[in-house]
């Protein structure tokens, strides 16, 4: 039994069950223990995900194209990109590393980003397909999502640690202005999508069967 | 017995659980998506466990957690440094996030479940426990102590070619305080405390309706 045929849902903040109008999905009920608004499904949840979800493609471009960080030294000053910090790595032979921040802010955004796009267009067409796999897909999502914050970390430390007055200095650049901005926004456009819409078309999929 | 409802966040199934006082792990039966886990004493446990990460917490950010040597000069590095400089250079935004995500966010939250655990380990309910739960529920994803040990690690052999760097006495507190958070969120579920809270309304409707 699905909880939206009998007008239920659950309070977001206390996992209460909470009864709400059944005819309106847009309209809040208040959760009696909490008192915060529920909502059926979350309110626009699939045009809130685009808008984030677009808003961070746009600025991955200059997050991967600027430079992350300028280091000063005496013989002058050199910009590093996260590619050639990746590639850096790789010539040095910290295969890890460069596995470890590859992974962490090249292939992750890009999984996410498409991960979510997936989810948006197969919930756009009422698909029928691989429904558990998506619910997984979009849990691997939520779990992910912060870790690509490690690169704006790295420039953090590394300007606090490196900061000798002038001579030898760690700057950081656009590049992880941008990379910042990535994150957050498929962080938010993770947490605006409501996976129970993946859910939603049981009755006409059963149907079909 | 007391026969439990349960609405998956997942795919909105209605569950019945009809062992509720059971310790364990309850799984939705139609996604698998974990609806919550039951485990006794989870109230001293997260008490316990949020008092360490305090102290861990004030010790991590009082000592220099990295010192680093480059010829002939040294620098050392505690927790707010890395945000210090980076206001000074400007980068405001890279700056208040560092500083929400790592300083800010975490230690709300310990304080939060501090404050929130402790006085149910006393035996009463806080006033604002509603909105200390609803604060913990949106601030959860936010608090990132654990990407920026990461962070660390990867900046530390990055630097290794360049000096010397001695680890300090507040990256070792600050290893523990991640440890000791993962293990409390791992055991962190908030129904129980809902449900209290919800009894005590209840109770308090009665009274007024009386």
């Amino acid at each position: 039994m699905r909880a939206i045929e009998r007008g239920l849902t659950n309070c977001a903040v206390c996992h209460a069950i909470v009864k709400v109008p059944i005819q309106s999905a847009k309209e809040a009920a208040y959760c009696p223990r909490c008192d915060s608004e529920v909502y059926l499904r979350k309110p626009d949840a699939v045009q809130k995900t685009w808008a984030f979800l677009l808003a961070s493609i746009v600025f991955y471009i200059p997050a991967n194209i600027l430079p992350m960080m300028h280091v000063i030294t005496f013989a002058g000053t050199e910009s590093d990109t996260i590619m050639s910090g990746v590639l850096y790595f790789i010539d040095t032979g910290a295969y890890l590393i460069a596995f470890v921040i590859f992974t962490a802010s090249i292939f992750v955004p890009i999984l996410k980003i498409l991960i979510l796009i997936y989810l948006l267009v197969s919930v756009q067409k009422g698909s029928c397909l691989h429904r558990k796999r998506r619910k997984k897909l979009y849990m691997l999502t939520e779990i992910i999502g912060r870790w690509s914050m490690v690169d704006v970390y790295v420039v953090g430390t590394m300007v606090a640690l490196v900061h000798f007055g002038g001579l030898t200095e760690i700057t950081p650049g656009m590049g992880a202005n941008f990379f910042l901005l990535v994150v957050i926004m498929t962080m938010l456009s993770a947490m605006s999508f409501d996976p129970k819409l993946i859910w939603d078309n049981t009755k006409e999929c059963n149907a079909k069967q | 017995m007391r026969v439990h409802y349960h609405i998956c966040h997942e795919c909105d199934e209605i569950c019945k659980i009809s062992t509720p006082g059971r310790p364990g792990r309850y799984k939705c039966p139609n996604c698998g998506a974990k609806l919550y886990t039951y485990k006794p004493g989870m109230v001293e446990k997260l008490y316990a466990y949020n008092l360490a990460a305090l102290f861990l917490f004030i010790i991590a950010n009082y000592f220099p957690f990295l010192s680093f040597h480059v010829a002939g000069s040294s620098s050392h590095a505690n927790f707010a440094t890395s945000i210090f400089y980076l206001y000074q250079d400007e980068q405001w935004m890279m700056a208040t996030a560092i500083l929400l995500t790592t300083i800010v966010v975490p230690l709300f939250r310990i304080l939060l479940y501090c404050v929130l655990f402790g006085s149910l380990y006393h035996g009463y309910l806080p006033r604002y426990a509603t909105q200390m739960l609803k604060m913990l529920e949106n601030l959860l994803p936010w608090g990132m102590l654990d990407v920026l040990f990461l962070g660390i690690l990867v900046s530390i052999v990055k630097l290794v070619k360049m000096g010397t760097i001695i680890p300090g006495t507040s990256l070792w507190a600050f290893m523990l305080m991640v440890l000791i958070l993962a293990a409390a969120q791992s055991i962190f579920d908030p129904h129980q405390v809902w449900e209290r809270i919800g009894d005590r309304k209840r109770l308090e409707r009665e009274r007024a309706t009386a």
